[in-house]
């Protein structure tokens, strides 16, 4: 369970996120929804450890982490930021190979049959095995993102956190990307999802986080939810993105 | 992995015929018989010397030399994200052209040691400049290697200014500028193998780390692959290579630029065989453009560096082409 005790965000005098206090738990697909600005990315990027909250703690389990380098967080986090450039020479099999990569790990270190069956898996999951041998760089918008999700699973880690990772792609795969989130989710970990669909949000989130800035919501995705955001919101984000 | 170790094997079955080369030919030819008797023995005196004074320390110092560069390269090209990383493009040698070129001048006077170990921390100031704004979020490939462009060129600009102040303006400059492994001995070449060993060393731990670094900080961060201290650690590294390449045969360049290109379209895209691959094949790179250097217009030579330069400039522009 990743706990946020009143998180907040200062960058250069602009309070980005104020006084952020939720529970995202294990074994639950967690929704994180709000206008763009809203600091989601900005959240995200706390829960992974690459930025410490300005004032209030994060706790791993009952960890307090706010001393914790951010190669400690990597262990237990895994996150999948928005507009990564791979090398252009990068395939998907490789890059989910990157998943299981060992920091430090001797120069002669090669994947375990764990690694491999790990990363078999994940390639399987995102129906990407037809597109292993293809170079990223070469894939349509959607089927990159799928290459990015292998990644982030292939890392087995206790916390997957996408960041609007499922938003480029069309109905349909979202639709199957979202069925297996909930999957991965009821496996085990807790994975933290940024997107706008708020349709896809109610069918399938175990738990929405509403935030502008700070909590507006945070709950199951049911009727109270739906109320706390107004049409004029909806329209709002959707021209905001 | 069996690619790399045919590829190795390879390297040093060609580096063994240049080193043959290197001893062997030259305005006085040797056969093998003489040349592993003046190894072995000193009964030809002559044929001894030649080999121990003047071709084995000659070549020795082009594998060292290359072995120096191709790493260094290779580092820069990996901790930077950078096709164009290369110790002289990046500036790196450019500190230790300007001490080697107040030694030349005979404004400073010491010995080779110190001379080395000024080299080197000179040539990190020019390393720690690249490792400031290569640390910097959306500095782009052609944006570092500009800075780095600038920093070689004020630095040889300095050099020369030196030199030309100094009025040498003697085969020693000229060797200087152009990179030249010409009149190098043991008591160049043997100053040189701590710095190279400092080198490897001080890489060798985050070597491991270089490939998640390819997917930018963020991601690597979060692979737990400390961007920061990998890259710090890699420049530094590079920066003690590069300087003490300089220090040794003045200014070669290209090996550092072409080396982890070849080694790629050799071994692949994993970072850490590309760069066991760089030593042999910067070794060999420079060891055999050495070889055309001196014996192309026996019994007179030009500098290697411009043997260097006419293979590493078409690829340059082939790199500049194709990922800038």
């Amino acid at each position: 369970m990743l706990s946020l005790e009143a998180l907040s965000f200062v960058n250069h005098g602009t309070t980005i996120l104020s006084s952020v206090t939720a529970v995202i738990p294990d074994h639950s697909l967690t929704c994180l929804v709000g206008p763009n600005g809203a600091g989601k990315t900005t959240l995200l990027r706390i829960l992974s450890g690459e930025l410490k909250a300005t004032s209030g703690r994060l706790l791993v389990g009952e960890t307090d982490t706010s001393l914790l380098p951010q190669r400690d967080m990597a262990h237990q986090v895994s996150i999948v930021p928005q507009d990564i450039q791979p090398p252009p020479y990068l395939t998907v099999s490789e890059l989910v190979q990157l998943g299981r990569f060992r920091p430090y790990g001797a120069i002669w270190r090669r994947l375990s049959r764990q690694d491999r069956v790990a990363v078999n898996a994940s390639l399987a999951r995102c129906q990407l095995e037809a597109l292993a041998r293809r170079r990223v760089e070469e894939l349509s918008g959607g089927e990159q993102q799928r290459a990015w999700l292998a990644f982030g699973l292939a890392q087995e880690k206790r916390f997957l956190l996408l960041d609007e990772t499922l938003d480029g792609l069309d109905v349909l795969v979202k639709k199957s990307s979202f069925e297996l989130l909930k999957e991965v989710a009821a496996e085990g970990k807790g994975v933290v999802l940024t997107t706008h669909d708020l349709d896809l949000v109610t069918q399938f989130a175990d738990k929405v986080i509403l935030s502008s800035g700070k909590v507006v919501y945070e709950g199951p995705p049911n009727a109270e939810w739906q109320n706390r955001v107004s049409p004029t919101q909806i329209v709002g984000w959707i021209k905001s993105t | 992995m069996r690619r790399a170790v045919i590829v190795l094997a390879a390297l040093a079955i060609l580096l063994f015929l240049g080193a043959l080369m290197g001893v062997a030919l030259g305005p006085v030819k040797l056969d093998m018989h003489q040349v592993l008797s003046a190894i072995l023995s000193g009964e030809d005196r002559t044929a001894h010397a030649i080999v121990w004074d003047l071709r084995l320390p000659r070549v020795a110092a082009a594998l060292v030399v290359g072995a120096c560069l191709g790493l260094s390269g290779c580092l820069l090209q990996s901790s930077t994200r950078n096709p164009l990383g290369d110790p002289q493009l990046f500036g790196l040698g450019g500190g230790a052209a300007v001490v080697q070129a107040l030694a030349i001048a005979g404004l400073i006077q010491i010995g080779t040691w110190a001379l080395f170990s000024l080299s080197v921390a000179a040539s990190l100031i020019g390393a720690g400049a690249i490792a400031l704004c290569a640390s910097r979020q959306g500095v782009s490939p052609a944006r570092l290697a500009l800075v780095g462009v600038s920093i070689s060129a004020l630095a040889a600009a300095a050099a020369t200014g030196i030199m030309a102040e100094a009025r040498i303006f003697s085969m020693q400059s000229l060797n200087f500028i152009g990179g030249s492994f010409a009149n190098v001995g043991w008591r160049t070449v043997l100053p040189a193998l701590p710095f190279l060993g400092l080198g490897v060393l001080l890489a060798a731990p985050v070597v491991g780390n270089l490939n998640a670094l390819s997917l930018g900080d963020r991601v690597a961060a979060n692979l737990g692959a400390e961007p920061g201290r990998t890259r710090a650690a890699s420049i530094a590294a590079a920066g003690i290579l590069g300087g003490i390449a300089v220090a040794v045969a003045g200014l070669v360049g290209f090996v550092g630029l072409l080396v982890p290109h070849l080694a790629r379209l050799l071994v692949g895209h994993d970072f850490r065989r590309v760069l066991v691959v760089s030593i042999p094949l910067g070794a060999a790179v420079t060891l055999y453009a050495d070889q055309a250097a001196r014996l192309v217009f026996m019994p007179s030579e030009v500098p290697a560096g411009l043997v260097t330069a006419l293979l590493g400039a078409p690829l340059m522009i082939y790199v500049a082409r194709r990922v800038l």
